[in-house]
């Protein structure tokens, strides 16, 4: 994919609360059909990179696009977006139907079925007659994705969506961000603490410590870091390989410096492995199984110890 | 921009608060009608048309409704955080601002229209349409009424103004009730005192100052009803006072981070 197809593109984006900076440099690319993890902890500013890109909050530097427009021209393309951002917020007297009414009327969006087509949709057909100032998290949470989808975007933004759902509303909900992408195109920007869940259905990841994106990478590249793996340090790699290569008939291992092989195969019965290497002469110094989910991954990126 | 002064309609129109407080203000007037009817029972015979311009006195309530009118339409925003659904969209915050003013000023113009036909009918209904000596006629009456509605009008519309400004100045209705009540009722009084202490010609500009404020110009108005020179004075003075809060309030809320 080339830079014409990004949906949204920040430059050095800064933002200052008085002497905090609460971005500092960050530096994004989120392209068509992606859909993009933003993985950090607490404070590292992935809401308020959604709040720039949203509209209500404004940078103190750097700059940022969507869909190509930049400044104040970025300001009609929100239209294409949807957003849920931090907790979803209504009018507590209305119902949820009331409130989905109110804005379809707001950004004059045709069709008066559009509101039951999205409250089906997120399942709370059910609840429309509910006033909002009733609603559990969970449900408010629905309303709030309800709103975010009622016109049809192209780059739906989504903060902590799934904070308060229950296991079968995350499934739900999974599903939702999944058939959007394939059948609508619809890129995504999601932000989660669940990172179990976020490695579900994210196809690009920003990992953000400190208001910087500290990496930028795809899916694929990430399971490729974080495969399970046999780590054997030997005192011959070149000799090592080639055992593996013509006794184990494998050549899914890759050498790496300091006489270190990382095989992929034999994972089920490391002995093989190691009693090949002996047999042809091999010293076998070290071996360990490893591999990373996304949540050892990012804690080794930001220095371990910490959660997201 | 009409979709979004339909939008503020269809939200105020299912608050409880907007019948309510319609309700309370009819019973209100009820009573007061009723007042008359009932001294006419017994020794007065204030006729349609003495009784109807008791609405010059109660000129004040005007600022009043605007307190509750503009928080009808504002409807806690900033305290129910959903001013974001609306940025977010991508709608301008002129748009939003001037929306919420317009919605805010067209229902207060509903709600003057009913209260006015409902006093007015109640009165023509419970008290005599003929003049008795020392009234006005219901002729002169509804003159008087007209005109005082004609230069009222555009100072409270200026206190519309000012009141949706505060709402976007200050997070929480109460504290920006507190701005409103300050700058309407409580500013003129405090600047025309500094004038008096003042004195000079800095005293007489303070002074006259005092006297552009919405309120001062309302209370004048009852001295010189049919006066056509300040008719279009109030006018005058209640556009600058809607072009200036609105300047102040579109200028805050273009910069206000939204949370």
């Amino acid at each position: 994919m080339t830079e014409n197809t990004a949906v949204m593109a920040a430059y050095g984006l800064r933002k200052a609360y008085g002497s905090c900076m609460a971005l500092d440099g960050v530096n994004m690319l989120v392209r068509r059909g992606d859909i993009y993890g933003l993985v950090g902890r607490n404070g590292a500013g992935k809401t308020t990179i959604m709040r720039m890109i949203s509209g209500q909050s404004q940078p103190t530097g750097g700059e940022m696009e969507l869909f190509g427009a930049s400044g104040r021209n970025m300001r009609p393309q929100r239209q294409r977006t949807g957003a849920m951002i931090e907790i979803p917020s209504f009018s507590p007297f209305l119902t949820a139907r009331e409130n989905l009414e109110y804005y379809r009327l707001q950004r004059g969006i045709p069709g008066k079925q559009t509101v039951d087509e999205v409250l089906e949709q997120v399942d709370l057909a059910e609840a429309g007659k509910k006033k909002f100032k009733s609603f559990s998290l969970g449900m408010k949470q629905r309303l709030g994705l309800a709103l975010a989808l009622m016109n049809h975007p192209d780059f739906l933004i989504l903060d902590e969506p799934i904070n308060g759902l229950d296991p079968e509303g995350v499934a739900e909900f999974r599903q939702i961000l999944r058939s959007l992408n394939r059948e609508r195109e619809t890129t995504i920007l999601i932000s989660s603490h669940i990172l179990s869940e976020l490695s579900n259905v994210a196809t690009r990841y920003g990992f953000m410590e400190q208001g910087k994106i500290i990496e930028e990478i795809s899916a694929e590249a990430l399971h490729d870091k974080c495969r399970t793996c046999l780590r054997l340090e030997v005192d011959d790699a070149a000799r090592a390989a080639a055992v593996l290569q013509t006794e184990l008939g494998t050549d899914k291992f890759e050498v790496l410096p300091g006489n270190v092989v990382q095989l992929y195969d034999c994972l089920d019965d490391p002995k093989r492995a190691s009693y090949a290497l002996a047999q042809n002469g091999v010293a076998l110094l070290a071996m360990e199984q490893k591999g990373a989910d996304l949540e050892a991954y990012f804690l080794n990126l930001i220095g371990g110890g910490r959660h997201a | 921009m009409l979709n979004y002064i339909r939008a503020e309609f269809y939200k105020v129109l299912r608050r409880p608060y907007t019948y309510i407080t319609l309700g309370v203000m009819l019973v209100l007037e009820g009573l007061f009608a009723s007042m008359f009817a009932f001294h006419n029972a017994h020794s007065l015979a204030t006729p349609f048309g003495g009784a109807i311009v008791a609405i010059v006195e109660m000129g004040t309530i005007g600022f009043c409704m605007c307190l509750l009118t503009g928080d009808m339409v504002f409807a806690g925003q900033y305290k129910n955080s959903t001013l974001k659904n609306e940025v977010s969209f991508g709608l301008s915050r002129t748009r939003i601002y001037l929306g919420k003013l317009i919605a805010q000023t067209l229902l207060s113009i509903v709600y003057l229209a009913v209260m006015m036909a409902f006093f007015l009918g109640l009165c023509a209904v419970v008290l005599p349409l003929e003049p008795s000596a020392g009234f006005y006629t219901a002729q002169k009456g509804l003159t008087i009424v007209g005109w005082f509605l004609a230069a009222g009008l555009p100072l409270w519309v200026a206190g519309q103004a000012a009141m949706c400004m505060c709402l976007f100045l200050v997070n929480g209705e109460i504290a920006s009730s507190f701005l409103y009540v300050g700058i309407i009722f409580m500013l003129e009084t405090v600047i025309g005192l500094v004038g008096l202490f003042a004195g000079g010609p800095v005293g007489d500009v303070l002074l006259t100052l005092a006297g552009y404020f919405p309120r001062n110009m309302l209370e004048i108005a009852k001295e010189v009803v049919g006066n056509m020179t300040y008719l279009g004075q109030a006018w005058l003075v209640g556009a600058f006072w809607v072009i200036v809060c609105t300047a102040i309030g579109l200028y805050s809320f273009g910069k206000k981070e939204i949370k």
